[in-house]
């Protein structure tokens, strides 16, 4: 909750909840038995190819329901990408209704309904759980004289200075554009196609700095190739020690990528009910600790209606940034 | 000698039996993946990745990088057989590797294809071993007015390739690069002719382009010539048992080649994002360049299969560098690789072969032993595949349809793109038919939106400036050697023809 840092925000957000949490209660026991059925086959679509973020994070969620025996059926996950998620998850929009249709989210579930006509939004789908946020770090090249993030502020203001990032319409587009607005200085950003590029760039000092996850460039941060200034999400994580956040500055941005967990449009209640109790026991496991800090992510758990309350946030947010500088129309 | 005993080290982790095992089926299932059309070693890895979750990190990692390397192996033999490459990094081997087989030497290429793959990747793993530290100074001082610099060296290769109709090669390439601005603005996020479908926020990618282009156009073109109802004949000329194996003359005329590739290869691997495809077009036209008989490019030359292929192999060795020294992945393979070691807990970046030095010795040391495992397979697999073109092409011709169409399909789903390759067959037939360059097309879609990006994220950095090529030190030496590459070729080029052509004059 303390990413939507707006008082109305917050209060919308524990009304819709309240709203649809009642029903909920009321409904949940009568029919509890019956889902999951073990004659059903869940359809886990994921909505990127293999080997990326969020197939891992699906992965690794199916692992742990099979390891503690927390889901009775067969789970069957697939890999539907294609139109950066729009695939995937127009996939799951088609299943209006259906308990046994589900996915895992990330940035480009809120950015990608931004950039194209997809039939469907973020708000669109039955929310589960937010379950954790993939937030980025300020670095600049190991040799650089800039050491603190007070002294890049400093930098910022009196000579002109770039940030790389992947991509446009994304999280590294608007964190730092954010972060820039509140700590009152400019910057050129230039966007790459790959961390890999953005990356060698920063090597090579073409670049003043740049924002990125993590879990991609930790080896460098601990070669002392990269010095890391300041972290986008509240806490860093234990690899970043000593890396102040954007909020313990002062600066707080409010925006973080949402990766988390929906079913189809419409899903029954006791379906959704059924997995945000699941999910409670899920985030509980040591193997999702471990997930965690080898993803270097930031726990953040949300559930229904307050996830949803977050998407909707986040896609304004960005909305607002993006139209602001002519990215979308 | 330290290098020595590390890698004796990795040799002894590599050899177990079940490692040896694993480093096989990777060999195997990377020339299957090579051979399928648009299947590429990105997406095998990736199907492959989950299953090496409860492995030994060892054993799944060579087994990993051989589906990786592998797939160089078996990639060529579609570009060669049926004109059709089996993935991107062997569009170049379609150049003179298709003519050859149409005369007649499908074996002799295939076996040389083998021999250059070897060398190639051989050559980069020993650079691997003994230059590791040095290359990977070389991946890190590459910024974005480098690889603008890099693109616009590719681009002499479209000087090459547009070939004699000077008029029809440009057009081919302007097409392309028209092709390549579709997509969402890398700076601006706006969409570019993308008409609101999701499909095409990401860009044309070539893949569908090329096996339209050279696949499905070879196929139209050959049911124009009427090749369908002659009844035995395939769509190239096999006959003649004997001449299975390359001549002396085929090894002696290429031996330079395989050098130059090698090396060429290896250092254009070593630099994030530029990769084998680049790296095998630059040692095609370099090559090509460089040789008496470059008036036979393109028309069944054994250098200009060999060059490309040395190169793209050993450029994916190359890629290994970044990866290993810098925890940067070069290519959307070995992008994969990287989110694999993370998977297994394992922290790439500059001490990591400090750290682990089990797992990276123990990997260089088994791309010596696949590179030999993927030779001896593909020589012996030569005569399986030969069988492909005896086939009556009434029958083969649907068989190659539905390949370039799963292939293309395979590769991210996605039906527009499906479309977009049967759309490149028609149009690829007609070029073939009035004379265009289906490669300068398709190089040129490779290269504008490698060298527009770069130019923008160039000028973004210098604030409009071009001085930023001249004040940074790797951009001129890049600028250096493409000023040679420009006076030194055609002069080479007019020392060395007139002594090969008189003697044909005098004939005349």
């Amino acid at each position: 909750m303390e990413l939507t840092k707006t008082l109305g925000r917050r209060m919308l957000g524990a009304a819709c909840a309240a709203a649809i949490a009642a029903p909920l209660a009321v409904a949940t026991p009568a029919i509890a038995q019956s889902y999951p059925s073990a004659d059903e086959t869940l359809d886990w679509t994921i909505a990127f190819g293999p080997g990326g973020g969020n197939d891992i994070m699906a992965r690794s969620i199916i692992e742990i329901l099979n390891k503690y025996d927390l889901y009775d059926g067969e789970i069957s996950a697939e890999n539907r990408a294609g139109g950066s998620g729009a695939v995937g998850w127009g996939y799951l929009y088609g299943q209006d209704g259906n308990a046994y249709g589900i996915s895992t989210t990330s940035g480009s579930f809120v950015t990608t309904p931004l950039q194209a006509d997809t039939p469907w939004q973020p708000e669109s789908f039955t929310p589960v759980a937010l379950l954790a946020t993939d937030d980025l770090v300020l670095v600049v090249n190991g040799d650089s004289e800039i050491d603190t993030i007070d002294e890049f502020i400093a930098n910022a203001k009196a000579n002109p200075t770039n940030i790389g990032g992947t991509g446009s319409v994304n999280v590294d587009f608007i964190v730092p554009t954010l972060f820039a607005e509140k700590a009152g200085f400019e910057f050129d950003y230039v966007s790459f196609n790959s961390m890999s590029e953005q990356t060698t760039a920063l090597l090579s000092n073409a670049l003043d700095a740049m924002v990125g996850n993590p879990g991609e460039i930790l080896g460098l941060i601990e070669s002392g190739d990269l010095k890391p200034l300041v972290f986008s999400g509240q806490t860093t994580p234990a690899a970043l020690e000593g890396v102040p956040t954007m909020g313990s500055i002062g600066f707080d941005i409010g925006v973080s990528m949402p990766r988390g967990l929906i079913l189809a449009p419409n899903a029954p209640a006791e379906a959704q009910e059924w997995w945000i109790n699941t999910m409670k026991e899920v985030v509980q496991t040591p193997e999702w600790g471990e997930y965690i800090s080898s993803n270097t992510l930031t726990p953040t758990v949300l559930y229904g209606e307050d996830f949803r309350q977050f998407l909707v946030n986040t896609k304004n947010g960005f909305e607002v940034v993006l139209r602001e500088v002519g990215a979308i129309d | 000698m330290d290098i020595f005993a590390d890698l004796m080290m990795g040799l002894s982790v590599a050899i177990s039996p079940i490692n040896i095992l694993y480093l096989l089926i990777g060999a195997i299932v990377g020339m299957i993946v090579g051979v399928i059309p648009g299947f590429g070693p990105s997406a095998g890895l990736a199907i492959l990745l989950p299953v090496t979750f409860g492995m030994d990190p060892i054993g799944a990692i060579m087994m990993l990088a051989a589906i990786y390397y592998g797939a160089m192996y078996g990639g060529t033999i579609t570009s060669i057989l049926l004109n059709t490459p089996g993935e991107s990094a062997t569009v170049a081997s379609t150049f003179d590797g298709f003519p050859l087989a149409k005369n007649g030497r499908a074996g002799p290429a295939l076996v040389m294809q083998a021999a250059a793959s070897f060398v190639g990747g051989t050559v980069g793993v020993i650079l691997i071993t003994i230059l590791a530290p040095l290359f990977s100074q070389v991946s890190r001082s590459f910024g974005p007015p480098e690889y603008f610099l890099l693109a616009v060296m590719g681009m002499l290769t479209l000087l090459v390739m547009i070939g004699s109709n000077w008029k029809l090669g440009v057009i081919s390439a302007l097409i392309g690069f028209a092709l390549g601005t579709v997509g969402v603005d890398l700076e601006t996020g706006q969409g570019r002719y993308t008409f609101g479908s999701a499909e095409l926020i990401g860009g044309i990618y070539f893949i569908p382009i090329a096996i339209g282009l050279f696949g499905l156009g070879e196929l139209f073109y050959a049911f124009y010539n009427g090749l369908h109802k002659t009844g035995t004949g395939g769509i190239v000329q096999y006959d003649n048992e004997e001449r299975f194996w390359p001549t002396a003359q085929d090894w002696l005329s290429t031996r330079m080649t395989m050098v130059r590739g090698s090396v060429l290869g290896f250092v254009v691997g070593v630099i994030p994002g530029a990769g084998a495809t680049i790296a095998s077009l630059m040692a095609y036209s370099t090559e090509r360049s460089l040789s008496k008989n470059s008036e036979n490019f393109g028309k069944g030359e054994m250098a200009g299969l060999v060059a490309p292929e040395t190169a793209n192999n050993a450029a994916s060795s190359g890629a290994m560098i970044p990866l290993l020294t810098l925890g940067i992945p070069g290519s959307a393979s070995t992008a994969v690789l990287l989110a694999a070691f993370i998977m297994w807990g394992l922290r790439p970046g500059p001490l990591f072969m400090e750290q682990n030095p089990e797992f990276a010795w123990g990997l260089i040391a088994s791309m010596y032993l696949g590179n030999m495992a993927l030779l001896a397979i593909s020589i012996f697999a030569i005569p399986l595949f030969v069988q492909i073109i005896k086939v009556p092409y009434r029958m083969l011709a649907p068989c190659i349809v539905v390949v370039c169409a799963l292939g293309t399909f395979s590769v991210h789903a996605s039906f527009v793109e499906t479309y977009l390759m049967f759309a490149a067959g028609i149009v690829g037939f007609f070029m073939r038919l009035y004379g265009f360059s289906p490669a300068a097309l398709v190089l040129a879609l490779v290269l504008g939106p490698l060298a527009e990006e770069a130019l923008r994220q160039t000028m973004t950095i210098s604030r409009g400036s071009f001085s930023i090529f001249v004040e940074r030190t790797p951009s001129l030496w890049i600028i250096g050697v493409t000023l040679t590459l420009i006076v030194l070729l055609p002069m080479l080029n007019r020392f060395g023809k007139p002594k090969v052509d008189q003697p044909a004059k005098a004939d005349g």
